[in-house]
């Protein structure tokens, strides 16, 4: 493929218009997340992406922490940590609630070299090291999580205990709920440091694979060499399989009759507990929830995203749909020693292609570092921001509870319309006031503005963030930005240049070629929708989405590169998938006809 | 003692046996005798070039030809095959002279001679010269005509890219002429050694072909119906028996493999015309990925600027 090396410009981050009945949307976010106009010449003339992979919707003013928390801990440890040779680490902005990121990278040889010195040594710790350290990460993240789980917090009481102050020494509930707060915040951050430890060290070694393999192999699929190293860990899929369970279950205790397309988890339930089988089968759902409901009805970024054990719709719809399958004799296992056995057959016949003994060696040896570092990178959401995050904000909830019940909020919810540093500002006139005896300001002052920005979050989802803004690169260097988004400034310039008679392009995902009815799903919570044997259309898909995949043909996603989740799960499931369109969801309706081409990277509307 | 015979049936014949047919028929009888689907056919041995008492010879050759495949005055293609032909380090491709849909002694023996002639033209002079061959000498070889309702060549690796996991098919309708001269734009296809996966499939405008025309004992040139032009020459299925083919025949030579192909119009049989090493990539020197232990590789990746967009 030829291309002229042509800087393309996308529009300039501040001449984006605010949409009409969104004025004052910046005064949720911190100051520091907003493009500075005394810094134009410099910011507009950046490249910034939209990263609607991990933030596909507007972010509430609290939920941008969950943004915050992922780049300080990127940065982190590329940059100061590990200093990765090319990049320093990942800026991000917000416009229009929507965030924009790009990378800080390093482009002078010389300053490359010297942050190999350091770069090799750390990163030579980590791999020679990795079983004993993937161990010490997981007692971290159990530790954070624990301590998460165990946390209190402190109503505000008309009068304190006599016990825990006066005898146990306790500090005052006012001082406790502001001290919950922080530790909250600050067991987020540590689960965040956690989730880049290591995740970006296996992408550094699936990169190195990557890059040696388009070298030897110019035209090999970006999703074989995907294939080859996939490890089908279980962890991710761990859920589903439980879900997969509860349905066989049902369906042995014969309750699977409650189970019917349109009931409300409530209504089989009731049913359920009027029989002794039923009663059976809700304690076989009560030992199976923990911690594996815990999974997000979303991914991990949002507040509103619940988890399983706090909506339980998600789960009972798949449930439904499994008892149906089960019913029609449809096996509910994944291929996965299928898939194991063709990962094996394609390493070792690529490798025998190489010409000389030393290209197969590097291979074999890459090949295996990838293998052994690599389950982590698909294993470690569920612990992160499924399990870590949906006790974060349920955290959150019960301090917006007390708040709420002190008359700052309608609703618990609403504390997730303050952004991080407001709840800290409105905690401390909450315990001022209790202490002082006097009217807190908060509770006049939050409740309109909480009112407000739920209007503006409502008029920013209408919008349609462009992908990008600024001045696109000649040479994108970040690794990550690559496999995880599917950013290059070929697709950029794609994207840029992207026309609606030019059809759906994306990255060959998985392969396969397959024609069916499309269904557009935007939300996870649609998903019953969808029809067996249909195509999914949706913006991103997150693990949560994994009761979908038993169902569909194929899988096209608007966001999303190579080690994206709907890649990852469609290479599973061995359906063709096309991910990074930019604009699927609004080229495709539910009901056309079309074919996705997986080894290609195209889908064709047919009718 | 040395062979004299002026005529050999391919399936008496050996890649050895060079010197004597020369590289083309060689390669044809090593293919033979190894089990692929070869139209049959004789060499006329370099013993015979130039001499004027081949017909006795070539008379009983193409008669048990003839008998073999069921009819009198077989249609045949008439090639040269010069003793460095075909070979590893030189492939003459397209340089020497090949007369199709011959049928008759008289035709086939006026078309051994006319590639008699061909060794002394200009340009073959000039490539063997350009090549440093000194060997003289010319065999002919003499192959039954495939009816071809699809046919071309095929590379058992990219001869764009040098990939050697891919297999890259052209295919146009009728004769393979048209695909190995230029004369149209094929259909071109891609596909992996590995997965056997269509990876690349361009559709080309194939708007003339080459048929024979039985009647006049000789091929003529007609346009492709518009409807056909649109359409892919071969099906997913044929373009996967056909990789498969090349596969083999590069596994049986140790080699990459530059093949060329057709599929009968009456009943779909796959055919291998013939099938030479590849030249080109063989003995490029290729830009080996860096090799070495993780560390190694991992600082290369790093350094280089990981991702850079292709020009």
């Amino acid at each position: 493929m030829t291309e002229a090396r042509v800087a393309t410009t996308f529009q300039s981050p501040f001449d984006v218009p605010t949409p009409s009945g969104a004025e004052g949307w910046e005064e949720m976010y911190p100051y520091y997340l907003l493009f500075d106009p005394e810094r134009r010449e410099a910011e507009e003339h950046r490249f910034w992406f939209y990263n609607g992979m991990h933030f596909p919707e507007p972010m509430p003013a609290f939920d941008m922490i969950t943004a915050e928390s992922c780049y300080l801990s990127i940065g982190l440890y590329q940059g100061r940590v590990f200093q990765i040779p090319t990049v320093l680490g990942i800026e991000h902005r917000v416009v229009n609630g929507y965030v924009y990121i790009t990378s800080n990278e390093v482009s002078d040889p010389d300053e490359i070299a010297q942050r190999l010195e350091v770069f090799l040594p750390r990163i030579g710790f980590y791999y020679e090291n990795w079983d004993m350290l993937v161990g010490r990460w997981q007692a971290a993240v159990d530790k954070a999580i624990e301590e998460l789980t165990a946390l209190e917090v402190p109503h505000l009481p008309v009068l304190e205990d006599e016990q825990e102050l006066l005898h146990d020494h306790k500090l005052g509930s006012n001082f406790r709920l502001m001290t919950a707060y922080d530790r909250c915040i600050g067991l987020y951050n540590e689960l965040n440091q956690l989730h880049f430890e290591l995740l970006l060290l296996a992408y550094g070694a699936y990169l190195t694979f990557f890059q040696f393999c388009q070298q030897a192999f110019p035209d090999m699929g970006t999703q074989v060499i995907a294939q080859m190293v996939a490890g089908y860990d279980t962890t991710m899929f761990r859920p589903d399989d439980e879900l997969k369970a509860l349905a066989a279950s049902a369906l042995e205790l014969g309750v699977d009759g409650a189970f019917a397309q349109g009931r409300t988890p409530a209504d089989v339930l009731a049913e359920l507990e009027g029989s002794d089988a039923g009663r059976g089968w809700i304690a076989d759902l009560e030992s199976r929830k923990h911690p594996w409901f815990f999974m997000s009805t979303g991914d991990g970024f949002y507040h509103h995203h619940r988890a399983w054990v706090d909506d339980l719709r998600l789960p009972f719809t798949a449930i439904t749909g499994y008892i149906a399958q089960i019913r029609a004799g449809t096996s509910l296992d994944r291929p996965k020693d299928k898939l194991l056995a063709e990962r094996d057959r394609i390493a070792a016949e690529y490798s025998q292609l190489l010409p000389t003994p030393e290209e197969r060696t590097s291979f074999d040896e890459m090949l295996g570092l990838c293998r052994h570092v690599f389950p982590h990178a698909e294993g470690h959401k569920f612990f992160i921001e499924h399990w870590g995050t949906s006790l974060f904000f349920n955290k959150m909830r019960e301090i917006g509870a007390v708040m709420s019940e002190n008359g700052f909020f309608e609703s618990a919810d609403d504390v997730f319309y303050l952004n991080i540093h407001e709840v800290h500002e409105a905690l401390s006139d909450l315990g001022l006031a209790w202490s002082g005896g006097a009217t807190a300001r908060g509770a006049v002052y939050w409740p309109p503005r909480v009112k407000r920005r739920r209007e503006i979050l409502a008029r920013l989802a209408e919008w349609t963030p462009p992908p990008a803004l600024g001045v696109v690169p000649e040479v994108i260097n970040d690794p990550t930005v690559q496999l995880l988004w599917g950013v290059t400034a070929d697709r950029l310039r794609a994207w840029a240049n992207q026309t609606e008679d030019e059809g759906v392009h994306g990255y060959a995902a998985s392969p396969g070629v397959v024609e069916g009815v499309a269904r557009v799903v935007r939300d996870v919570n649609e998903i019953g929708a969808v029809q067996q044997g249909e195509v999914l259309v949706c913006p991103v898909t997150a693990p949560s989405w994994g009761p979908v995949f038993p169902k569909i043909a194929a899988a096209v996603s608007d966001i999303g590169g190579m080690m994206s989740h709907a890649a990852i799960v469609a290479r599973e499931y061995g359906l063709p998938a096309v991910v990074g369109t930019g604009h699927a969801t609004k080229m495709i309706k539910t009901g056309d006809r079309v074919r996705v081409d997986g080894d290609h990277g195209t889908v064709t509307i047919l009718s | 003692m040395a062979d004299t015979r002026y005529a050999i049936p391919f399936d008496e014949l050996r890649l050895d046996q060079v010197e004597l047919v020369g590289g083309k028929c060689a390669n044809l009888g090593e293919l033979t005798q190894a089990g692929f689907p070869v139209p049959p056919g004789f060499a006329v041995t370099t013993a015979a070039h130039d001499r004027e008492d081949i017909g006795t010879a070539v008379e009983a050759a193409y008669a048990a030809l003839g008998h073999r495949v069921g009819r009198t005055d077989p249609p045949v293609a008439v090639r040269s095959s010069a003793i460095a032909e075909d070979m590893p380090d030189a492939s003459f491709a397209g340089v020497q002279d090949t007369y199709l849909w011959i049928c008759g002694l008289d035709a086939v023996l006026d078309g051994i001679r006319r590639c008699w002639a061909s060794f002394h033209n200009p340009e073959a002079v000039a490539y063997r010269e350009a090549h440093g061959i000194t060997r003289g000498g010319m065999s002919v070889a003499v192959q039954t005509m495939v009816d071809a309702r699809v046919a071309g060549v095929m590379f058992t690796l990219n001869p764009v890219s040098g990939d050697p996991s891919s297999i890259a098919i052209d295919a146009s309708y009728g004769l393979g002429i048209t695909v190995v001269g230029g004369e149209v734009t094929p259909d071109s296809f891609l596909v992996s050694k590995v997965t056997r996966e269509i990876v690349r499939r361009q559709i080309g405008a194939k708007e003339i072909e080459v048929v024979a025309d039985p009647a006049a004992a000789t091929t003529v040139t007609r346009d492709v119906p518009e409807e056909l032009r649109a359409q892919p020459s071969l099906t997913d299925e044929e373009i996967g028996r056909l990789a498969e083919l090349g596969r083999r025949v590069e596994t049986h030579y140790g080699r990459h493999q530059d093949l060329e192909w057709a599929i009968d119009r009456h009943g779909d049989e796959l055919f291998l015309l013939q099938s030479r090493p590849e030249t080109v990539w063989s003995r490029k020197a290729r830009a080996q990925p860096v090799t070495g232990d993780a560390m190694a590789m991992i600082t290369a990746a790093m350094t280089r600027g990981a991702v850079k967009p292709k020009q």
